[in-house]
């Protein structure tokens, strides 16, 4: 048993070193498939399409960590979006005003999840998914289906530049990003709010019976994963100048990918965002080197699914006596 | 054994326990009774009628993808398991249905089980990874989701293939609502189901798997049935997707993965395993179809379906909850 | 009188035999080579403290685990047991100690689980199953549990009863039972001994395991005594001191160190009128210094006055008062930060105390992480050095305090878990079970560690399953009986045998 432990603690680092790797291999890959791949710029490009997904990943980490999982990501990306742009008019003196309230927005529909997982005992597919409909139904109805006056302004500059301005060569975004990496790290990795976290997520009975406020903790976490799907969405209709409808579906399944590519076990209790970042980047550039290859959509979807099962094999035969 | 402990427990008639041990059942009936009158009352608001043949029958046939989805959901559910690839091979076998029925009986009959054991096919590659692999259920299903959405769209790139009409007849007759013949025979088959071996196995995994471990119960087995069966299920719901669409397009099934997983939530099967009723699945798919019909009959408007739907779930699961917590504490 | 421990006396094969088992669970030995054999028409009695090996051998033989080395030999045959199944086909079943019985399927499915009776199309009746389960509990004189109830809303004692019904029905020719009388009250005690008493007659070899010295004398044919995962000696009549003796190594005024004496001193944890779900009209003062005993059946209330007393459970009626204060516990945090701090070692360690995958040292801080925090962050130095300095006061064996808690042994695991309430320096501890499955050098050190504590001022609420630790190691004791305060002992009426009979008695005599 002592030699398991010992394995048991390497194993968490070592899936996020697994994670990495393939983010680096993949880049070596594409770079012999298509020369220029691994070029700064290239390998910017795809760290920044990579890092929205990130931060998503980001509160899916922190649900997934207590056994939960947030399936609101959808819309109340779609809905800061669509928040931010008619709330500011594209116009720098509201962006502030519009930022507040949109990360409010955010952080408010993660805290109804909270509380519904929390204080209703309603299992957190259900109550995701009923507040992404929520969110859709809101969002598409307040705005015409986008169609409301405001509906095409775009994002303040300053959020523009916040995403694409470069800083010593290196777009702002990835500056965000790395931030958010190591402010979650730490949270998780040194705080007490994140012990809780990782003791809820192991044992939330015996947590309680340890004094830890686990309905606390749990509204708080979901209350994250809603103010990071918001913070993407804001970022993202930085990056892409005006929102649109649908734009954070496809986020939903990579940001849980992204989650278990890195480490971090869907029933809660192990794992790091790190991990979660990293399986965010080895996502992405595993999709750009397949658009490099020339593949089509189709088989994209498959080889994403077969990695995803193949890394959750490889996970699954260290686990041992599961 | 003295009489004072033979009188200390009282014992119920069955009928009591039939109806405090399926309280998700009624409930769903009740919600289902429910929504149909509130149709009723909008529909003669707008159209000073009742609603007759033709709405039953387009509600039924509507419907009928979604049943069938939920049907094979509520056997994985049922094992404390999920199965989020439903959508996926809605999708594959929607379009193999478009791309190769021909208007001739063998070739109808023929893909028709084709189709359903590519079905079982797909379907056994999920329980072999859940069953015998040991992995989390939504994680392998989310990852054979998109293998399988991905097959569907190499399988129809475009929107397009054709059903035969006379097939469109056989499984979802526009004219009448025959299409319940089929719910009747899955209604039929459901109480076998739970009167086999294989039914029991099924529940008792998920009640406890170590304890049906302990009584001999093949656990890995069970679980690998209940994931192909729900892959037959979801292959019969794409035909029926198929027929009521009369063509075929490799992704209209993905929403059904959501759907099926709240018509279950509707009818009453427990998430955690253990409990429940396809019967009440089912049920849960048409109130799922009706909150549609009456919103479109409130004259809401369609923009904001989704809010309401989602509304709906919440307060559905909550009532549904505190109605449950409070029967059994009355004991 | 000693016998040989292979031989089931008479020549003939024995109907299950261990030979020389040996089994472990990570680095702790639980069987050192076991072996006794049992005739048929036998009943045969495993005796031996908690972690002397009996429920491991008792699962080894039923096929639920395997052993490491040594064989099995059932009706004379030996055996490799791949699961339980194949023990059944070979007409030995077991009643085990943690039930396995499926919560949301009726007594009647529960009963008949695999043979259930079939009608038209092979389909499952479940009418006559419903009748048959009926039937079956009338035949061995059980009329009082109702088939059609689901198995999650009957008694803890009507589960064990189903339990063993289940496994009866089957005719096993093997019958093993692991601690089958731990939440049953006397008539259904007398109505297992009778149920036994039959089944020996129609040759049926019965095996079970106990610790409770007065029941096994009235039923078991012969004895074989467990010390430290092998077997002392097998024997037919043999008193009971003589019997402790060789279950513990020790004489018996050896075996607990001597408890504290008890000055006037003030009351640190109080109830008065206590009423919850589980428990009705709880009163007692617990002072300090002092260990107060709760015993009494398993399914009693013990657990539900642990958590009402820790605030994981709501009290509906009555005061809880700490060093005279009434508190109002909305939950644990409530109860730990109260004053004098109230702790809580629950009744299974894996389950509810120890986050298994976790270090040890997040274990151990788990309660105290306001205290070494500054702002939030966690002060690693400081959390260190504490927690350093407590593993090496307890003497937890482990090579790191990095390890995850899981790889330690059920011993040191306890030892993890008070250890986090006395980094919480909490002055109330409730202790619920905490020698269960624990070895027995552990055992003797825990008892220790409990003296020396009360010594320093706390106070200790302490419940066991072993009326004979509870008689040995408590200055007072409270029996509970259907959730009330049954009786109240003391020196000099304070021993085993008097626990036992107040837990028992069905009626709540004076």
């Amino acid at each position: 048993m002592a030699r398991l432990g010992r394995l048991r603690l390497g194993r968490d680092r070592r899936r996020t070193l697994y994670a990495l790797i393939a983010a680096v291999a993949l880049f070596v890959v594409g770079e012999l498939v298509h020369p220029g791949f691994a070029g700064l710029d290239s390998v910017e490009a795809i760290l920044t399409i990579a890092s929205f997904v990130g931060l998503v990943a980001a509160g899916q980490t922190f649900v997934v960590l207590i056994g939960g999982i947030d399936l609101s990501v959808p819309w109340v990306l779609n809905g800061a979006a669509i928040l931010l742009v008619t709330l500011s008019l594209g116009e720098d003196g509201r962006a502030l005003y519009a930022l507040l309230l949109t990360l409010g927005m955010g952080a408010g529909i993660g805290l109804l999840n909270g509380v519904g997982v929390a204080f209703l005992d309603v299992p957190a597919v259900v109550i995701t998914l009923a507040m992404n409909g929520i969110m859709e139904g809101l969002t598409l109805g307040l705005s015409g289906g986008l169609t409301c006056a405001a509906c095409a302004s775009y994002a303040p500059p300053i959020v523009q530049r916040a995403v694409h301005e470069p800083i010593l060569g290196v777009p702002a975004e990835l500056f965000l990003w790395l931030a958010v990496i190591v402010i979650v790290s730490f949270v998780l990795g040194r705080t007490r709010f994140g012990r809780h976290t990782y003791a809820i997520g192991n044992n939330a009975r015996a947590s309680y019976l340890a004094g830890v406020g686990v309905r606390f903790t749990t509204v708080l976490l979901y209350a994250l994963s809603g103010l990071f799907s918001a913070l993407a969405g804001i970022l993202l209709v930085g990056f892409g100048g005006q929102a649109s409808l649908g734009m954070g579906t496809p986020y939903l399944f990579q940001s849980i990918a992204a989650v278990v590519i890195g480490g971090v076990y869907i029933l809660g209790g192990r794992g790091s965002y790190l991990g979660a970042a990293a399986g965010a980047a080895s996502l992405t550039a595993l999709v750009s080197v397949l658009l490099a290859m020339n593949m089509p959509d189709y088989g994209r979807s498959i080889i994403y699914g077969v990695v995803i099962l193949v890394l959750l094999l490889l996970y699954g035969r260290e686990e041992g006596e599961g | 054994m003295p009489p004072e402990l033979a009188a200390r427990r009282e014992r119920r008639p069955f009928a009591a326990h039939l109806v405090s041990q399926n309280i998700g059942l009624l409930l769903v009936f009740a919600l289902l009774a429910a929504a149909v009158i509130l149709y009723c009352v909008f529909f003669w608001i707008r159209q000073q009628s009742l609603p007759g043949n033709f709405e039953l029958t387009s509600t039924v046939n509507n419907t009928m993808p979604l049943a069938m989805a939920a049907i094979g959901q509520t056997i994985v559910v049922l094992t404390r398991g999920l199965d989020l690839s439903v959508g996926g091979i809605i999708d594959l076998t929607n379009a193999l249905a478009a791309v190769h029925i021909q208007d001739n009986v063998g070739s109808m009959l023929g893909w028709t089980a084709l189709v359903l054991l590519v079905g079982a096919a797909l379907g056994l590659v999920n329980g072999l990874l859940v069953g015998v692999g040991r992995l989390q259920p939504i994680v392998v299903t989310l990852a054979t989701l998109s293998i399988f959405q991905g097959l569907a769209i190499r399988v129809l790139p475009q929107p397009g293939g054709a059903i035969p009409p006379s097939y469109t007849a056989a499984l979802v007759d526009p004219n009448n609502p025959w299409a319940l013949l089929y719910l009747a025979l899955c209604v039929l088959l459901w109480l076998a189901f739970r009167r086999s071996a294989l039914g029991v196995a099924i529940f008792a995994i998920g009640n406890d798997e170590g304890a049906a471990r302990a009584n001999g119960i093949k656990v890995v087995q069970g679980k690998v049935i209940a994931y192909t069966l729900s892959g037959v299920f979801a292959a019969a719901g794409g035909l029926f997707l198929a027929a009521t669409a009369t063509a075929g397009d490799a992704t209209s099934g993905n929403g059904f993965t959501l759907s099926s997983i709240v018509a279950v939530v509707l009818g009453g099967v427990n998430l955690f395993g253990g409990r429940g009723s396809a019967v009440g699945a089912i049920a849960g798919a048409f109130v799922t179809t009706m909150i549609v019909n009456i919103l479109f009959f409130s004259e809401i408007d369609p923009l904001y379906q989704s809010f309401y739907e989602g509304l709906f779930l919440i307060i559905a699961v909550v009532a549904g909850a505190v109605i449950g917590r409070l029967l059994r504490r009355r004991r | 009188m000693t016998e040989s421990g292979t031989t089931a006396g008479g020549g003939s094969p024995p109907a299950v035999a261990a030979v020389k088992l040996v089994k472990s669970f990570g680095g702790v030995q639980a069987l050192k080579g076991a072996s006794f054999a049992a005739a048929p028409g036998e009943v045969h009695a495993l005796v031996g403290e908690n972690g002397a090996g009996k429920s491991t051998l008792i699962k080894i033989l039923g096929g639920r685990l395997r052993p490491d080395s040594g064989s099995v030999q059932l009706k004379g045959e030996a055996v490799e047991l791949h699961g339980p199944a194949e023990a059944h086909r070979r007409g030995a079943w077991t009643v085990f100690q943690e039930l396995t019985l499926l919560p949301w399927m009726t007594v009647a499915e529960n009963l008949l689980l695999g043979d259930e009776p079939r009608g038209a199309l092979g389909l499952i009746d479940r009418r006559k199953m419903s009748r048959d389960a009926d039937a079956a509990l009338a035949r061995l004189g059980i009329r009082h549990i109702d088939p059609d109830a689901l198995v999650e809303d009957i008694s803890l004692a009507a589960r064990q009863i189903v339990e063993i019904v289940r496994v009866v029905i089957r005719e096993p020719a093997i019958l093993l039972l692991d601690e089958p009388t731990s939440s049953l009250g006397e008539h259904e005690v007398a109505w297992l001994f009778d149920l036994i008493r039959d089944l020996r007659a129609r040759q049926t070899c019965i095996v079970f395991t106990s610790h409770r010295w007065n029941e096994i004398a009235s039923i078991a044919d012969r004895i074989t005594i467990f010390r430290n995962g092998a077997e002392v000696g097998t024997y037919r009549g043999i008193e009971e001191g003589e019997a402790i003796t060789l279950m513990t190594g020790q004489r018996l005024d050896t075996l607990f160190p001597p408890v504290p004496p008890l000055a006037v001193a003030a009351p640190m944890l109080e109830a008065q009128g206590l009423a919850a779900f589980g428990i009705r009209d709880i009163g007692f003062t617990l002072r300090r210094g002092e260990i107060l005993g709760v015993g009494g059946l398993t399914g009693h209330g013990h657990r539900e006055l642990f958590l009402t007393l820790f605030g994981a459970q709501r009290a509906e009626r009555g005061t809880i008062l700490v060093g005279g204060q009434a508190l109002g516990l909305r939950g644990p945090r409530d109860a730990i930060r109260a004053g004098l701090g109230i702790a809580l070692v629950p009744e299974d360690r894996k389950t509810e105390g120890l986050l298994l995958p976790m270090t040890i040292r997040d274990n151990l801080t788990l309660a105290i992480l306001k205290r070494i925090s500054r702002l939030g962050v966690i002060e690693a130095g400081e959390e260190a050095e504490r927690t350093r300095r407590l593993a090496e006061a307890l003497q937890i064996k482990t090579p790191s305090l990095m390890q995850p808690a899981g790889s330690l042994s059920g011993g040191n695991q306890q030892k993890v878990l008070i250890g986090r309430w006395l980094l919480a320096e909490s002055q109330i501890l409730l202790l619920y079970d905490v020698t269960r499955g624990v070895d027995i050098a552990t055992k003797h050190e825990i008892y220790e560690l409990m003296m020396r504590l009360v010594g320093e001022g706390r106070a200790i609420l302490f419940y066991s399953s072993d009326a004979e630790e509870l008689a040995h190691l408590c200055h007072r004791v409270l029996v509970m009986r259907e959730g009330r305060v049954a009786a109240e002992l003391a020196a000099p009426n304070l021993s085993a045998e008097a626990i036992v009979a107040a837990a028992v008695r069905d009626s709540l005599a004076a």
